[in-house]
């Protein structure tokens, strides 16, 4: 067993994977240590309440103050680990700290992807709490959103903005939102969902270039087909890819969270946080528990158990406001289920996969 | 003896710990979790704890009153 462990990544996998270490009775040093300034948050609520000014930042953390003190987890905050050294045990941030330890869990999240052409000003991605908090100073003063990318991130965001009484155009590149997570079905009843609350959600929509104003702001967006959406802020939400520079460099350490390359949602990454402080512990990993994931989006509470890759047919029960989607693979055998403001079936749909399974 | 809290901001309703403590935890009609009794030296709390996905469930150790 190691005497020092340092988790690189605060976020939930990293923090997970401390107090799981701790709990589960590792005494040596236990360093955390992460790029944004600010303790372990849940960034689920970023695109809802904080961005809605109903929960303040402080309210987002996901333990109590004086929680990682009193475990002796000693937070490093607003440094990133650029360099770890395996021959010398040795980590190194970006102002020049060295952090020693003789076990490293690589905890380092994703970053949002990018689009390929140039950004003005007023051009925003959803992560970090930072990233929230501009995005929120700006939506106070504008008129117009949109949103690049039909996904989850862009839905929760779009719901949030127009209760705030912005416009809100989506751009969706496929024919449906959602097809590859939710299928074609569930994602019609959603688009159709947005579009009943007034969103200009466009299908087929590809984003080719930001137009700016003479002062070099976002005025609006260019669209493959020629057509053009006009705005005052932009979110482009087209998905994360994993933060790996220093995974590449180094092949002595525990992978853990979407740096892991997992499917992104909360339970992966708390699990993942939890089985890398167990794998370090030599202690047997914790029976699988079937992904969950939830998003709130116009006044729907969308709750998915499981995995719907595998799945080749979708049984739809229910209408567009409330409904429960089950996902079966080509034999029939259930995969995944979704329950849309059904909150109560939940436990049993997890409970029929389970049999499933 | 265990105390048991819920940080229900936290709480996404999967029921897990209701189905493996139905004697502490609920899930209520809204579908998020509540604590039935709030200590309990039922140690399937510790399971229901560790089995939760949003790792909204707290159990601390207390002496027995």
């Amino acid at each position: 067993m190691p005497r020092s462990v340092l988790v690189v990544g605060a976020g939930l996998a990293g923090a997970r994977c401390a107090e799981t270490l701790r709990a589960e009775g590792f005494d040596g040093e236990l360093v955390l240590v992460g790029e944004e300034p600010v303790p372990p948050y849940e960034r689920p609520a970023l695109s809802k309440e904080l961005l809605a000014g109903t929960r303040t930042p402080d309210s987002l953390s996901l333990r109590p103050p004086g929680f990682w003190a009193e475990r002796e987890i000693t937070l490093v905050l607003g440094e990133r680990v650029v360099r770890l050294d395996g021959a010398e045990r040795l980590a190194v941030t970006d102002r020049g700290l060295g952090l020693q330890c003789d076990a490293v869990v690589l905890a380092t999240g994703a970053k949002p992807r990018k689009l390929p052409f140039a950004t003005p000003s007023g051009v925003h991605v959803l992560r970090t709490l930072g990233d929230a908090l501009a995005l929120q100073a700006e939506l106070a003063s504008a008129r117009r959103l949109a949103i690049v990318g039909g996904g989850f991130v862009g839905a929760e965001v779009a719901s949030t903005a127009h209760d705030l009484g912005l416009e809100v155009t989506m751009l969706e590149a496929g024919e449906t939102p959602f097809v590859t997570v939710l299928g074609a079905d569930v994602g019609a009843l959603l688009a159709e969902r947005y579009r009943r609350h007034g969103v200009d959600m466009r299908t087929n929509a590809l984003a080719a270039a930001f137009r700016a104003d003479g002062s070099g702001r976002v005025c609006g967006i260019e669209l493959a087909d020629g057509s053009a959406v006009w705005c005052d802020v932009v979110l482009v939400a087209v998905g994360v890819e994993p933060e790996r520079s220093l995974a590449i460099a180094t092949t002595d350490a525990q992978l853990a969270g979407d740096a892991a390359g997992g499917p992104g949602h909360w339970t992966s990454a708390a699990a993942d946080g939890v089985a890398a402080a167990r794998r370090i512990l030599g202690l047997e990993p914790l029976p699988a528990q079937a992904p969950f994931f939830w998003s709130d989006q116009f006044g729907l509470r969308i709750q998915l158990v499981g995995d719907t890759r595998p799945a080749a047919a979708v049984e739809i029960e229910g209408h567009g406001s409330e409904f429960v989607a089950r996902y079966r693979a080509a034999d029939g055998q259930l995969v995944a289920a979704l329950a849309a403001n059904r909150p109560r079936e939940v436990a049993a749909l997890r409970a029929e996969l389970a049999l499933a399974a | 003896m265990y105390q048991i809290a819920i940080d229900r901001s936290l709480c996404s309703g999967f029921g897990s710990c209701a189905e493996l403590a139905p004697d502490v935890f609920e899930v209520d009609d809204g579908g998020l979790a509540t604590v039935r009794v709030g200590r309990s030296d039922d140690p399937a709390v510790l399971e229901a704890a560790a089995a939760c996905p949003m790792a909204a469930i707290q159990v601390i150790e207390v002496e027995a009153a």
